[in-house]
């Protein structure tokens, strides 16, 4: 299917993945979410498996690969049926590190890509504020430059990989005078004195630790500059949408396996006689929840397409996240209805995905905020 | 050391198989590097590795989608392919004799590996023939392998509980079963690089292979019904273990 998106190299990548998943992540997946974080050692062997640094430049371990294989590895990751996985490996991969890829210069790629590559360090992007989400211009935290170094202060929310990373990338207003024009991002290793991160509680995405930050006159040496100064407003903005991208095949990924256990289910569950499966109400809300998963993924597939064309894809990307976020939250919804009393119970999948998935109607841009940038592209 | 490995392009167990027609199948479902191949490919990279400026070479016989089954085997570490490229379903005699004339055009090999069967046709044949075609030893369900220079010795599992032990001179075929390795998934950039490894396609015809006597038709394709009983057993908690001790040993055959 879809072979002119998916070709040999991406039907291999998607077998290896999908085996990985199934032994070396699938397993595991309880104790992790009970744990609240997902062992370090795993992107070790991630890394070593190449899957950490698909896209990024094969001089520093990368694979340079395509738009597709990322989405290879987002669908086959998210098959493990916990979104915390999903979350912090492709944080780690998708939203984080090619800030670092794209801006950073070849000393700081070789002092950090190389390790986030290998999966010897892990990364996060530190944007959200208590008081700023989308809406990245109001961030208050300030970088103020002494001597050779800034001086970091303020705090974040809601940061992904922010209690385990080893590093992370951080928005700062270097002039605060100037709005969105006077934002910075650096490079923030965990031990720098003055930082500290404490574990959120979460709904959901258990095996993601999500944390606070917080930043008191936290010195950064100037060489932790990430591209140029005041110019981070559109570097998050320019990697805002690609992973937006990212987060609708992982929605569309999701949903698929919730779908694909909720059959499983119904062909087994034996109600009235017959099997659940059997009955016409739930067939035709297993049709209408097919759809709406065929509905999604073909907006990615498009969105990746244009992508890959190089054709400016932001009004796609903003209608794909703002479908699929919506799109996973009712199919989690009609999954766990069709499994009644047992979808409530913790030792069915489907009662962690339902927990999962609200977040993504909220997390990498609200459907609000992408409605908004959809109006706005459209000039309604 | 020159090692050729015979790899197939076969539907994926997990999918969904639709029959079409009397004796067809939908093939738009996912198709896979037949598994019992794959220790095929571990053990031909592993040997290899083993023995040093050595060549592997994976061959396979199918449609043009095989392509994609010999660029995983060129992944897991193979250096080049060779398709032998035919629309018709090929049984054991084809493909053995197929296998024959396109190893026998690129150089006789040391050592041929290749599953035990495929799970598509589980024919079972395949690794005989090509033996016997090529004059070679051979062995199959091979659980064990090591190369002493000029001789291999391996271990085959025969019946429950046996396993024989074979010593056989180079060339030879082995038919691997899956207790030999694991295979490894491949890498990311192991992937990459296959995309530039050489397949060389070869059109069936043009091998002119030898029309066999006779040779298989499938006539008609039908779902496998899996039928399923269940079964009380009744009596003190001691017999009751006995009698499932023996369910499960000669039933199930599990134990």
């Amino acid at each position: 299917m879809y072979r002119d998106i998916f070709k040999e190299e991406h039907i291999i990548l998607r077998e290896s993945l999908k085996r990985f998943v199934e032994n070396e992540i699938v397993p595991h997946v309880d104790r992790w979410e009970e744990e609240r974080s997902i062992p370090k050692e795993i992107f070790k062997q991630m890394g070593e498996m190449g899957y950490l640094g698909i896209r990024h430049p094969v001089e520093y371990g990368g694979s340079g690969g395509d738009i597709f294989m990322t989405l290879v590895l987002a669908e086959e990751i998210a098959r493990c049926r916990s979104a915390g996985v999903m979350a912090a490996v492709t944080m780690h991969t998708d939203m984080a590190s090619p800030h670092l890829a794209r801006k950073g210069n070849r000393e700081q790629k070789q002092k950090y890509l190389t390790r986030i590559i290998s999966g010897e360090i892990r990364c996060g992007i530190a944007v959200t504020e208590p008081d700023a989400g989308s809406d990245v211009a109001g961030i208050k935290t300030t970088a103020r430059r002494n001597g050779d170094s800034y001086l970091l202060n303020g705090s974040k929310m809601f940061i992904t990989n922010g209690y385990n990373a080893e590093i992370l990338f951080v928005a700062a207003k270097t002039s605060p005078e100037a709005g969105h024009r006077g934002i910075s991002i650096f490079i923030v290793e965990k031990d720098t004195y003055g930082f500290s991160a404490k574990k959120l509680e979460k709904m959901g995405w258990l095996a993601s630790d999500t944390a606070e930050l917080t930043f008191e006159d936290c010195r950064i040496p100037r060489e932790n500059l990430l591209g140029e100064e005041n110019r981070g407003f559109y570097y998050i903005m320019n990697n805002f949408q690609d992973e937006r991208l990212v987060i609708s095949a992982i929605c569309v990924s999701h949903a698929q396996q919730a779908m694909d256990d909720t059959i499983a289910y119904a062909q087994q569950r034996q109600t009235f006689g017959k099997s659940l499966s059997e009955h016409q109400a739930i067939r035709h809300k297993r049709a209408a929840i097919a759809l709406q998963i065929e509905a999604g993924r073909q907006l990615v597939y498009h969105a990746a397409r244009m992508y890959a064309w190089g054709l400016d894809r932001s009004k796609e990307i903003s209608i794909c996240k703002a479908f699929c976020a919506e799109m996973i939250n009712r199919v989690a919804y009609d999954c766990l209805q069709i499994h009644g009393g047992f979808g409530y119970m913790k030792e069915y999948p489907i009662e962690r995905m339902y927990r999962d998935v609200r977040v993504w109607s909220i997390g990498g841009g609200a459907t609000e905020v992408m409605k908004n940038d959809i109006a706005k592209r459209l000039n309604i | 050391m020159k090692i050729c490995v015979c790899v197939k392009h076969v539907p994926d167990s997990a999918a969904k198989i639709t029959i079409k027609g009397k004796n067809q199948f939908d093939e738009s479902i996912n198709f896979i590097l037949n598994p019992y191949d794959e220790h095929a490919v571990e053990e031909a990279v592993r040997v290899k590795k083993q023995v040093g400026d050595s060549e592997v070479i994976a061959v396979s016989v199918g449609k043009k989608d095989a392509i994609n089954t010999l660029r995983s085997a060129l992944a897991m570490g193979a250096d080049r392919a060779i398709l032998i490229k035919t629309n018709i379903r090929a049984d054991s005699v084809i493909t053995s004799r197929a296998l024959k004339a396109a190893i026998g055009q690129d150089g006789k090999p040391d050592i041929i590996f290749t599953g035990k069967a495929s799970i598509d046709n589980e024919g079972f044949q395949t690794m005989y023939r090509l033996a016997a075609a090529l004059n070679m030893s051979v062995a199959s369900n091979v659980i064990a392998f090591s190369l002493d220079q000029e001789r291999v010795l391996v271990e085959c599992e025969m019946e429950a509980d046996a396993r024989g032990i074979i010593d056989m001179p180079l060339p030879c075929v082995i038919g691997t079963s899956k207790g030999l390795n694991k295979p490894s998934y491949p890498t990311l950039p192991a992937i990459m690089k296959a995309k530039k490894k050489e397949v060389k396609i070869i059109d069936l015809e043009s091998l002119a292979i030898e029309k066999p006597m006779s040779s298989i038709e499938i006539l008609e394709l039908k779902p496998a019904v899996e039928e399923r009983s269940s079964k009380e057993l009744k009596g003190q908690p001691e017999e009751v273990v006995m009698q499932l001790i023996r369910v499960l040993r000669e039933e199930a055959k599990v134990l």
